[in-house]
C-alpha cells in the first residue's frame, strides 16, 4: 500500500472519487466525498444510517448518477464508462435482493448469463462458488427457504460469479446472527487475501475495526475522518496502560511510568499512563518495571476505540454500535485471523476501556 | 493486506463483451416463466376467473343469442371465448407487471442494473414471459371450451391464430403494465390498473355484439380497439377462416404493442436517467 502512495495516477486506484456529490432536491445526501482506495485494500465506509454510505456506493457502482464530482472504479469513469465498470465490479447491496422463487443454482446461472460467462464454464464456476460459501447442499432449494445468513452468502457468491476486481459490500452483515457475521468476515478476508479490493460499508465499529485496512467515517454526506483505524485512534489520543502493583510499590512504579508519558487517573490501587510512543512502548514499560523490581500483578492496555474516533469527528457517538455487532467484546479484539493481530496487553479488552 | 491489482485478473473479467443480448433476454424470460410456474396461487385465478365468468354469462345470457343483431352462434360461450382469453391475459399481464415492480421494490432490479446486461433485455425478457403465458392461456381457454360446445369453425389453423393472438395480447397489455411498473416502481400501482382494464372490456363488444348496443355505449365500443380484436377472434370461432379475421386478431394486439412497448422503453429510460 505504501508503495503506491505519492506516485499514483487516479487510474491506479481501484476506487477513486473526487468531490463526489449527490443531491436529492435540497437534500445533500453526499456532499463532496473524496476517496482513494488502494489496490488489494479492504476499505471500510463507516457511518450511521442516512450518513450517505449507500448513496456513495450506488454512485460508485453506476446505479446512481453523481450530481457533481468525479468517480472512477477499476480505472473507468462511472458515468462515461459505466459498462466497463460493471464488468469489473461485484456488488452485494444492502438487502440481499434475491429472487425467492429461484434456487441458488438458478440464480447463479442467471447471473452468469448476465455477465456473459461461457455456458461451458457456468457449472464449474457455480459449484466452486456454492462450495466456497457453504451452500452446496442448499443449491437446489428455493431461496425463499434460506435463512438470512444463507441469503447473504448466496448474495456474495452471486457478486463473485465473474471474479470481479473490486467488490462492493453494502452493510453485508446487517441483521445477521454472530456466527453468520463471523463467517462472512472470514470470507471477506479470504477474498481480500486473493487480491480483491473490497469497499465495505458498515455501521458496526467492530466490523470496520476487524476488516478494514483503512476506514472513512462519513457523516451528513461528508467524510469527516479517513485513515488506518490505528492512526485514527492514535490521533484521538495515546493508549492508556493500566498496571496494578502491590500497594507498597505504587510510588516507585509511578516514577517509572512517568518516563513513558502522562499519568492518567485510574481506579484506586492501580496506575495509568498515556503511552506517548503508543502501544509499542508496552514491552519497554514492562522491562523497566521489572528492572526496578516491581511485581506487576495486572496489566492492560486501553486504546482509544473507533467509537472515540467517531465521537471526536462527529460530536456524537454511533449509538449502540459496540453491542449492535452482537459479538462479545473479547472475541472481537483479536478475532483469530484479524489482520492487525499485534500483541496487546495481558487483559486487553479490544479498545474499550475496562 | 494482499497485493491487489486494478487490472482484470480473472478469466471472466471481460467475458461480458462476448455475452449476447439474446441469451440475456432468454435468461430473463426463463426467470419470468419460473415465477409464473412457481406461483400457482397467483396464476390459477387468471385461469379460473375467466372460465367462471364465461360460465356465468353463458347461463345468464344464453337466450340473448336470439336477439336481433346477434350473430348465429352455437352457444354464448363461442361468443365469449375471446373475452375469456383477454381476461386471462389481463390477469397475467398485471401479475407480470407487478412482479417487475416487486423487483424494483426489493432491489433485484438494481442487481440487474449493476451487471453489464443489456437494459432492454431486462424489459424484453419480462415481456417475452408475458407473451408465452398469454399464448398458453389462449390455448387453455380454447381447449377447455371445446368440450362445452364451442366449435372452432376455422379449425386448427384458427386455434393457432388465437394462440398467437393471446401471446401478442400478452405482449401489448404487458407493455402497459411494464411501463406502469417502471414509472411507479410500485406493485400496488400496477395492480390498481386492473379494474380500469377490466372496465374497458365492458365498453367493447366483449360480451355482446356491437349491433346490439345503442348510444354512447355503442360509440365507445366502436372506437375501442378491443372490440375489433374480439370480433376478429370471434369470427375465427363462429364464422370460420377469413383473412380479415386473422388480420384483426393479430394486427390489433401488434398495434397495442406498438404503443405500449415504446411507452415501457421510455419509462425504462426515464428510470435509468433519474438514477
Amino acid at each position: 500500500m505504501e508503495a503506491m502512495s505519492g506516485t499514483n495516477s487516479i487510474n491506479d486506484y481501484p476506487i477513486y472519487a473526487e468531490g463526489l456529490m449527490r443531491h436529492f432536491g435540497d437534500v445533500k445526501a453526499v456532499d463532496g466525498v473524496d476517496l482513494q482506495v488502494n489496490a488489494g485494500e479492504v476499505f471500510g465506509f463507516l457511518g450511521p444510517n442516512g450518513a450517505g454510505k449507500s448513496t456513495t456506493v450506488r454512485m460508485l457502482t453506476t446505479l446512481l448518477r453523481p450530481t457533481a464530482g468525479v468517480a472512477r472504479v477499476a480505472g473507468f469513469d462511472v458515468v462515461k464508462d459505466a459498462d466497463q465498470v460493471r464488468r469489473r465490479i461485484g456488488v452485494a447491496l444492502q438487502d440481499a435482493a434475491i429472487d425467492p422463487l429461484m434456487t441458488g443454482h438458478e440464480l447463479l446461472a442467471l447471473q452468469a448469463v448476465l455477465y456473459g460467462i461461457p455456458k461451458a464454464k457456468v457449472r464449474d464456476r457455480s459449484r466452486e462458488l456454492l462450495e466456497r460459501v457453504g451452500l452446496t447442499g442448499a443449491a437446489d432449494r428455493r431461496v425463499g427457504t434460506y435463512s438470512g445468513g444463507m441469503r447473504r452468502r448466496l448474495d456474495l457468491a452471486l457478486s463473485l460469479i465473474h471474479q470481479p476486481t473490486v467488490l462492493f459490500l453494502d452493510e453485508p452483515t446487517t441483521g445477521l446472527d454472530p456466527m453468520s457475521r463471523l463467517a462472512l468476515w472470514e470470507e471477506v478476508r479470504r477474498l481480500n487475501a486473493e487480491g480483491t479490493t473490497v469497499l465495505l460499508t458498515t455501521q458496526y465499529l467492530e466490523e470496520a475495526d476487524q476488516l478494514a485496512h483503512r476506514i472513512a467515517i462519513i457523516d451528513h454526506g461528508k467524510i469527516v475522518r479517513q485513515g488506518e483505524p490505528r492512526e485514527l485512534k492514535a490521533h484521538v489520543g495515546a493508549p492508556t496502560l493500566v498496571i496494578t502493583v502491590p500497594t507498597g510499590q505504587l510510588d516507585r512504579a509511578r516514577e517509572v511510568l512517568r518516563s513513558f508519558g502522562d499519568l492518567r487517573p485510574t481506579a484506586e490501587g492501580s496506575l495509568g499512563v498515556g503511552l506517548s510512543a503508543g502501544a509499542e512502548a508496552v514491552p519497554a514499560v514492562v522491562r523497566s518495571l521489572d528492572e526496578a523490581g516491581m511485581h506487576v500483578q495486572h496489566l492492560e492496555l486501553n486504546e482509544p476505540s473507533l467509537d472515540d474516533v467517531f465521537a471526536e469527528a462527529t460530536g456524537y457517538r454511533l449509538e449502540g454500535a459496540a453491542s449492535a455487532s452482537g459479538l462479545p467484546q473479547a472475541q472481537g479484539a483479536e478475532g483469530g485471523t484479524g489482520k492487525r493481530g499485534r500483541k496487546r496487553g495481558a487483559n486487553d479488552s479490544g479498545g474499550e476501556p475496562t | 493486506m494482499s497485493v491487489g491489482t486494478i487490472a482484470p485478473r480473472a478469466e471472466f473479467a471481460h467475458s461480458a463483451e462476448t455475452g449476447h443480448a439474446w441469451s440475456q433476454t432468454m435468461a430473463m424470460s426463463k426467470r419470468s416463466i419460473i415465477a409464473i410456474v412457481r406461483q400457482p396461487a397467483l396464476i390459477i385465478p387468471s385461469l379460473i376467473f375467466p372460465l367462471f365468468f364465461a360460465a356465468l354469462g353463458s347461463s345468464s345470457f344464453s337466450r340473448a343469442t336470439q336477439l336481433p343483431g346477434f350473430p348465429k352462434v352455437d352457444s354464448f360461450l363461442a361468443l365469449t371465448l375471446a373475452a375469456s382469453v383477454l381476461q386471462g391475459v389481463i390477469f397475467g399481464s398485471v401479475t407480470g407487471g407487478a412482479a417487475l415492480a416487486v423487483d424494483i421494490e426489493t432491489g433485484f432490479f438494481d442487481r440487474l442494473l449493476a451487471s453489464p446486461t443489456s437494459r432492454v433485455s431486462i424489459l424484453v425478457g419480462r415481456l417475452a414471459g408475458n407473451a408465452l403465458f398469454g399464448s398458453v392461456e389462449a390455448l387453455f381457454f380454447t381447449l377447455v371450451m371445446i368440450p362445452f360446445g364451442v366449435n372452432i369453425r376455422s379449425g386448427p389453423a384458427g386455434v393457432a391464430v388465437i394462440t398467437v393472438a393471446g401471446g401478442l395480447i400478452g405482449l401489448g397489455i404487458g407493455g402497459f403494465m411494464a411501463a406502469m411498473a417502471l414509472r411507479t416502481g410500485s406493485a400496488e400501482a400496477v395492480q390498481g390498473i386492473f379494474p380500469l382494464l377490466f372496465v374497458s372490456m365492458f365498453f367493447s363488444s366483449a360480451f355482446f355484439p356491437r349491433e346490439t348496443m345503442k348510444g354512447v355505449y355503442r360509440s365507445i365500443a366502436n372506437y375501442n380497439p378491443l372490440s375489433h380484436l374480439y370480433e376478429g377472434m370471434r369470427d375465427l370461432v363462429i364464422t370460420g377462416w377469413s383473412f380479415d379475421a386473422v388480420l384483426k386478431s393479430l394486427l390489433i394486439p401488434i398495434a397495442i404493442g406498438c404503443v405500449s412497448i415504446p411507452l415501457a422503453l421510455l419509462a425504462l429510460r426515464r428510470r435509468l436517467r433519474a438514477a
